[in-house]
């Protein structure tokens, strides 16, 4: 299963949704339940996953799928 | 807004009244999607699409009385719906659509709904409590092109072979309308149940409040879930021929200021949370923004701090007024507006022909100066009827005349309201009211955990956040796991919002000698504060 399949899998698990489809362009607008709120659930769970940290300054650059993918790329 | 013939539904006034005003061709809506592309609906179109809905609800055989969910994120379907049920007099409850599965069955069992409007991507949890809904017959999905079946069927389906041509029958004021559920700090959610005079006072403080006249360009930023996304997000502007702004995306500081420029609003009504997260972002953002046609920023939700006002002065070198009502009360009843001193930090005053008063536990009215529980005298237009299927909650908030907000407040000598605080322990998360007892029965339901107690902590941004505490089961340890686990398992069973922003481990939750959960302890253990009064403690 390559990153962006597993990083999927988080995503139907974090918005209880079987039927989602990320791709490196999704944004919050493409996800329905993907708010401030709802977005530190993914955080955390992207977190425990791949036992990885985020700093601050990189949580704030994340606006798409991509930007997350790449971060998380480079931690693992 | 005039009620003409003694009808007074909420749907034909909005709609086709006003076409009959001659504003068919008048904007109702600037739509912009969350991918920022923009429809432009007028009066006529939000007409016909309304009667489209309420001629397919009818052919599915909904009558008068009968309650109608809409389950969606912001989206016009939201408004046709909405408008079109109450049309044919059937009830609309609105729901957030980041409810999980034991929010949504509480209420739509409690209200034992006949159908839903949903989207495709919310029919998983809908399907995973069907089964405890006997009386929900139709989920109407509005991304399906055809019917699913004669369960889950398409809005696009219906609304294709419906007729644009719908005559609303005459309404009398009293006719139930809007449901909303609010949370206690006991028991399940409680279904408020407004009727269709409601319109008038909402009408009215759109007017007199929010200052809407015909030229106006008006952006309500909250969903409809809320009441404020029903009661100003569409009945008040839109029951005076008013265009607005509705935006299908979430915060984002850019976004929202290039709305408010390139749609040219004029009043802006939101939230406290979202105003102290524009405060958050550089000044110099706001500098590339041409604000000139913004005459008037509104809140609402939250208490507003005097930092927020001083902020909008000097950033946006605009005022925000801060109003104040609930679902209960179904519009603005105390209030800052233009025209009145803001004192930075007050509720305002109250609209004329609503009189408050300030209230000991007693039953003895307060002087100026003194704080007790904010009361209003019953009998304004939008006052909700009762809560639906609990009449004793209903009983217990109205005593001698006055309906008990839960909120308590002081009156100072020159007539405005000071927001002091809650009477029970109901958390206010971002305008949001959730009941700590929602929070703590799911937390109950993860396997690791024995108890739970929960409370509202100051927050600087929401105001309050949730704060849980927690007691695991012996053979348990306290892990990232099941932090995820807990987080997602209240986020999904009650909503994103009710997640708790902070879980505490303790070694147990205290309760008094009957069982009950003693949060003011859990409070005053987390403020670092003398928990006062112990004796009731168990042992």
């Amino acid at each position: 299963m390559d990153l962006q399949q597993k990083l999927n899998e988080i995503f139907c698990e974090v918005f209880d949704d079987d039927d989602i489809s990320i791709t490196r362009e999704s944004t919050a607008n493409d996800i329905d339940g993907w708010d401030s709120l709802s977005h530190v659930n993914l955080i955390v769970a992207i977190e425990a996953k791949f036992n990885i940290r985020f700093n601050q300054k990189e949580l704030l650059t994340f606006k798409n799928v991509g930007d997350l993918l790449k971060c998380i790329e480079s931690k693992i | 807004m005039k009620i003409i013939n003694e009808q007074y539904n909420i749907g034909h006034i909005c709609t086709h009244q006003i076409c009959e005003l001659g504003l068919s061709d008048k904007p109702a809506f600037h739509w912009i999607s969350s991918h920022q592309e923009k429809t432009v609906y007028n009066f006529r179109d939000l007409d016909f699409a309304s009667n489209r809905f309420a001629n397919a609800l009818q052919s599915l055989g909904f009558k008068a009385g009968e309650i109608l969910f809409t389950f969606l994120p912001k989206t016009p379907e939201q408004f046709f719906s909405f408008l079109g049920a109450l049309k044919l007099q059937v009830i609309c409850g609105t729901l957030f659509s980041n409810f999980g599965d034991d929010a949504l069955l509480d209420r739509l069992g409690d209200a034992k709904a006949k159908g839903i409007v949903t989207k495709k991507s919310f029919l998983t949890k809908i399907k995973r409590i069907s089964h405890h809904l006997p009386s929900l017959k139709y989920i109407i999905v509005t991304d399906i092109n055809e019917h699913q079946s004669d369960y889950i069927l398409s809005y696009q389906a219906l609304m294709r072979e419906a007729s644009d041509y719908f005559v609303t029958p005459i309404t009398p004021a009293d006719t139930p309308s809007v449901l909303h559920y609010t949370s206690g700090s006991t028991g399940k959610p409680k279904g408020v149940l407004h009727a269709h005079r409601s319109i008038l006072h909402q009408s009215r403080t759109a007017a007199e409040v929010l200052n809407l006249s015909n030229a106006d360009i008006f952006w309500c930023t909250a969903d409809q879930g809320w009441v404020t996304g029903t009661s100003y997000g569409i009945i008040g502007p839109w029951s005076l021929g008013i265009t607005q702004v509705h935006y299908g995306g979430g915060y984002d500081a850019k976004l929202w200021f290039d709305l408010l420029q390139n749609e040219g609003v004029t009043i802006w009504y939101s939230a406290p949370t979202a105003l102290r997260m524009l405060m958050r972002e550089d000044a110099k953002l706001y500098k590339e923004y041409d604000l000139s046609a913004l005459t008037h920023i509104f809140s609402v939700g939250e208490p507003l701090n005097p930092e927020v006002i001083n902020w909008a002065r000097s950033t946006l070198g605009k005022d925000i007024y801060d109003t104040w009502f609930q679902t209960e009360t179904g519009g603005i009843m105390i209030t800052n507006r233009p025209g009145l001193e803001i004192r930075p930090g007050s509720m305002g005053t109250p609209m004329d022909g609503i009189e408050p008063a300030i209230i000991a536990d007693n039953g003895e009215l307060l002087d100026n100066n003194k704080q007790g529980n904010l009361c209003i005298k019953i009998g304004w237009p939008s006052m909700f009827v009762t809560y639906l299927n609990n009449e004793s909650a209903y009983n217990s908030k109205i005593k001698n005349g006055y309906y008990y907000t839960g909120d308590t407040a002081v009156r100072d000598d020159y007539g405005y309201y000071w927001f002091k605080g809650r009477s029970d322990d109901v958390i206010n998360t971002a305008g949001h009211l959730i009941s700590p007892f929602e929070v703590e029965s799911a937390l109950l339901e993860i396997e690791e955990i024995a108890e739970s107690g929960v409370i509202g902590a100051p927050d600087e941004l929401l105001y309050e956040k949730i704060v849980a505490f927690v007691h695991l089961h012996k053979q348990f340890n306290w892990s990232k796991e099941l932090e995820i686990k807990v987080r997602l398992h209240v986020s999904n069973r009650a909503s994103s919002i009710a997640t708790p922003q902070e879980i505490i481990i303790i070694e147990s939750i205290p309760k008094n000698k009957s069982g009950k959960i003693m949060r003011r302890v859990l409070k005053s253990r987390y403020l670092g504060q003398d928990a006062g009064d112990l004796s009731t403690l168990e042992d």
